[in-house]
């Protein structure tokens, strides 16, 4: 089994700075108030909608969060006085909010910048309608603040299935991974892959920022395959399918026969489908993991090779009258 | 199991050489040694590996030994992060 020690790690907070310069291009996020508070830091992936915050209601409340003002805030907030905006506002601000998003295009009242300098918290407006902008912002906080592990193997891509590659080191996981991008597959990453966790019962994995697609083969030393063998050979991020480890051929380990056990490795808490193989000399690794990558396929596509013979038998052995067990009824003349 | 911190002391850091040279050295033996730092786990008789953490001098490193032969592995590999891989 792979240690599983000290290799998880989560974020605890993310600077307002980060948050803003990750998102700014992909959510359509401008800048409204001066440039401050950018070291602020967000420590929840939730969000807020600071309605009734506004209104004055301020027990309970998520302050800690990234505020959200959509319309209703905004139509709120137009219909107050000025001293009432100013009010409530300051009362708003003064709670150690991380930074705050006026979504829809709406535009912010002098007030609310007059706020953000005295307390220096940025505000940011985005384009999108607050349910898509809040949808967008989760999943980017979720993934930011989602727990990740870091595992020695190589990562694949085979036939559109993710496969990690794990095993003891100089086992050949990485010449594995080779011959697979040899064969035409897509190398993920090799040697340290980072998986996270993505909603629930979904792990992406991908490479390290340093590492990408370099890979070291042993006797060879270090090689990039995205220049060895082109974009086609490669691919950024992937989910995680099924996880093979490799291992010496044990005479007393016994090896799945059948398939029709399901086992699985968990990692971070959702099972993956895990299948040991043993390595002998004259077996061909690659060939074997195309297999268990199109099985795969197969079972997702709802058909499993060992449940079916599993039927025949059951059928034949119910049935019990042919005697006769050869597949062809009467061999027609067609020889030489 | 055997579990050490270290602290880089080379003005360098953990460049190719001594990465290479501490695969070298974690090959020699059986056991099996991983390097922890800032969440991330990897194996350390792998090349690529130890070069991910890109570790820079004053960073702390945590080493874990585990094998027949974990002891002498920790203490080869310790003393070498002690000389400061002979850079200093």
């Amino acid at each position: 089994m792979p240690r599983q020690t000290k290799n998880i790690f989560r974020k605890e907070n993310i600077s307002v700075g980060y948050f803003y310069n990750h998102i700014k291009d992909r959510f359509n996020l401008t800048l409204a108030s001066k440039n401050v508070g950018f070291e602020r830091l967000i420590t929840d992936q939730n969000l807020h909608r600071p309605g009734l915050a506004l209104a004055g209601f301020v027990d309970l409340f998520a302050f800690n969060r990234v505020q959200v003002l959509g319309n209703t805030e905004m139509r709120f907030l137009q219909n107050l006085s000025r001293e009432e905006r100013l009010a409530s506002l300051n009362q708003f601000f003064e709670f150690q909010i991380p930074c705050l998003i006026i979504t829809d295009n709406n535009k912010p009242q002098p007030e609310i910048l007059e706020m953000s300098a005295k307390y220096c918290i940025p505000v940011f407006r985005c384009k999108h309608p607050t349910t898509k902008a809040t949808y967008l912002i989760s999943d980017f906080l979720e993934d930011q603040f989602a727990p990740r592990i870091s595992i020695h193997g190589s990562f694949v891509d085979v036939y559109g299935v993710g496969m990690l590659f794990i095993g003891r080191s100089g086992i050949g996981k990485s010449e594995v991974a080779l011959d697979l991008v040899e064969r035409g597959h897509r190398l993920v990453t090799d040697d340290v892959v980072i998986f996270t966790k993505k909603g629930e019962g979904i792990i992406m994995g991908s490479g390290t920022d340093l590492v990408k697609h370099f890979m070291e083969i042993r006797g060879i030393g270090i090689i990039d395959v995205r220049s060895m063998f082109g974009v086609r050979a490669i691919r950024f991020q992937k989910r995680l399918e099924i996880i093979i480890e490799l291992e010496v051929w044990d005479d007393k380990t016994e090896y799945t026969r059948t398939g029709l056990e399901n086992k699985t490795l968990s990692y971070l808490g959702v099972e993956i489908p895990y299948v040991k193989v043993p390595i002998i000399p004259g077996k061909n690794i690659t060939v074997i993991s195309e297999v268990i990558a199109l099985n795969y396929l197969l079972k997702h596509y709802n058909y499993d090779a060992s449940k079916e013979f599993k039927k025949r038998l059951t059928k034949k052995i119910k049935d019990n009258t042919d005697n006769d067990h050869r597949m062809v009824d009467y061999f027609e003349h067609d020889f030489e | 199991m055997i579990e050490k911190t270290v602290k880089i002391i080379n003005n360098a850091g953990l460049h190719t050489r001594p990465a290479a040279t501490i695969v070298k050295l974690a090959a020699h033996y059986k056991s099996e040694f991983f390097i922890h730092k800032d969440g991330l786990s990897i194996n350390g008789k792998s090349i690529i590996g130890v070069m991910t953490l890109a570790a820079a001098k004053g960073s702390s490193l945590v080493l874990t030994f585990e094998g027949i032969d974990e002891e002498e592995a920790a203490k080869k590999i310790m003393d070498y992060f002690k000389r400061g891989f002979d850079e200093m």
